[in-house]
């Protein structure tokens, strides 16, 4: 696949936040329009301009809750966008189906969004009971949630690549840091050190409550346009100078950590070739971190591992504040807040865009300014993956 | 000990229906002879609908492993913490299965595992037992 005239094309021109945190009484609905509306007032584009809308995920209702739908959305926000999707299996579609209809002149203004009640309404994510009854073959052997899937896969990574809890409380711990220099971050002013991350518990082994994003209730969203709308718009951007996409769609048991052409290696090879980079050029990632195991995963699909055991490159020393390698600079979804990928590619924009207050890399004591920030956003088990690579816009 | 019965459909009988009898059963593709696994109705490889039954010997290796140490629904209260295990068996096939009886300091990917087969009221699931280790 070709990309490379897209190259530099394509931009992300706002950024919406919602409260977030414990916000019992607020709906899913609500969190997507408030988030929205902020992006909106972030890039200066006014609501009926928006042609597009994405909505992460399709949940079932919580709380009280009516079901949340695009239509609901657009309803409450007054816009007849052309295309409305809504993701209903964690895949990430959301990306190419952006870029495709940015570039083909089809839309001019797309937004993403992401809103959710999870905490307050206690979403579970048990996908394979519904109403006590099994929905697949994986409850007849007690295999659980989300978390199961993913401690499968890093139970293997120990065996093989000799990694472990000491590595993933390295990822635990630095996110914490940067979280405490987020006002907003669920974790913030709660810092964590060796002896905080192994007295967690226990839940699906070997990883630890502590490994796992909390849920939230809030909402995120972003505006995408071309990069000749966005100059016109006159506000500070970001740009995407490479991106990739790919799924592996096989059931979570059958995936291998071995796989040399796992999603995540494949997007992020195909971003990496198109933004004409390396692992060296990167200045920042920000990568989807549902697991601590996830960050881990991902730095090594993405080739960052190269020639280092996993407990030799992820220390808090390379990837926490003053790093070499800043790693999830808001706190990531496991300290700051879990609005799916929109998290980590939220916080890339808003610091190529120089708006991270004391965490702003290039402020920050020991760090540099960053000009290529690379994001992921992982759906499923390992099965779906987005790489983009970000540029400041001029 | 059950878990979940499972919802046994067109693509997963052939499967469920061989546990009950104690053997591992699975389509083999006529054309290509490939296993289908998950159960499917064409062959992901040749997308023949032909297929045959084969039973696979019932070895394999210990791929990876879960300690289930919270209980993810109000059933499972009284098994935690208990043992969920991805089995490769032979001709690519991995599987689910539960480990009932295991060292939790000498558990290790890799390891030769047979499988038996666990017997409940509403269904029969295959368990890896650890090759070498005391029963």
């Amino acid at each position: 696949m070709d990309t490379s005239e897209l190259k530099n094309q394509i931009a992300i021109v706002g950024v919406g936040y919602t409260p977030q945190g414990k916000l019992p009484g607020r709906t899913a609905v609500s969190f997507h329009t408030e988030a929205i509306r902020n992006a909106l007032a972030d890039a200066g584009v006014e609501k009926e301009q928006v042609d597009a809308m994405f909505l992460y995920r399709h949940f079932d209702p919580l709380a009280g809750d009516y079901d949340t739908t695009a239509f609901t959305v657009a309803e409450q926000l007054g816009i007849r966008p052309s295309v409305v999707g809504q993701e209903k299996y964690c895949t990430r579609d959301w990306l190419f189906n952006s870029i495709g209809l940015l570039a083909s002149g089809l839309c001019r203004y797309v937004v993403i969004s992401y809103g959710d009640n999870a905490r307050s309404g206690r979403r579970s994510f048990v996908k394979e009971l519904s109403g006590g009854k099994a929905t697949d073959d994986l409850a007849a052997f007690g295999d659980l949630s989300t978390m199961a899937k993913y401690a499968m896969q890093a139970r293997r990574a120990m065996d093989v690549f000799g990694t472990g809890p000491e590595v993933w409380k390295e990822i635990a711990i630095a996110q914490r840091q940067w979280a405490c220099l987020n006002p907003i971050a669920s974790m913030y002013g709660k810092p964590l050190d060796d002896a905080g991350y192994y007295a967690s518990a226990l839940v699906a082994e070997p990883l630890r409550l502590l490994d796992a994003t909390p849920s939230s209730d809030g909402g995120r969203a972003i505006v995408m346009t071309t990069v000749d709308r966005a100059k016109a718009l006159g506000r500070p951007f970001a740009v995407l100078r490479g991106f990739g996409s790919a799924n592996q769609p096989v059931s979570p048991f059958r995936l291998r950590v071995e796989d040399t052409d796992s999603a995540a290696k494949l997007a992020s090879t195909q971003a990496f070739r198109m933004a004409g980079i390396t692992c060296k050029d990167v200045d920042a990632c920000e990568l989807y971190d549902c697991f601590t195991y996830t960050v881990e995963a991902t730095l090594r699909d993405y080739g960052f591992l190269e020639g280092s055991s996993p407990g030799e490159f992820i220390t808090r020393t390379r990837i926490g504040p003053g790093g070499e390698l800043p790693v999830n600079t808001s706190g990531g979804m496991l300290s700051e807040g879990y609005f799916m990928g929109l998290t980590p590619v939220a916080e890339a924009v808003m610091q190529l865009t120089g708006r991270c207050g004391q965490r702003q890399l290039g402020v920050l004591p020991g760090t540099r300014a960053p000009s290529v920030i690379v994001c992921s956003d992982n759906g499923a088990v390992f099965q779906s993956h987005v790489t983009l690579v970000l540029e400041r816009g001029a | 000990m059950e878990f979940f019965e499972p919802r046994i459909n067109g693509d997963t009988a052939l499967f469920w229906e061989g546990c009950r009898a104690h053997e591992l059963r699975f389509s083999r593709c006529k054309d290509c002879g490939k296993v289908r696994w998950p159960g499917a109705y064409l062959c992901p490889s040749c997308l023949s609908s032909e297929a045959e039954t084969a039973v696979l010997p019932p070895e394999g290796t210990l791929y990876s492993y879960v300690i289930m140490d919270k209980p993810f629904h109000p059933s499972v209260q009284d098994k935690v913490p208990y043992v969920v295990a991805a089995v490769d068996l032979a001709e690519n096939v991995r599987i689910l299965a539960n480990i009932l009886e295991y060292d939790p300091e000498t558990l290790r990917c890799g390891a030769p595992v047979s499988i038996a087969f666990a017997d409940s009221e509403n269904y029969s699931r295959p368990i890896a037992r650890l090759k070498g280790a005391a029963k």
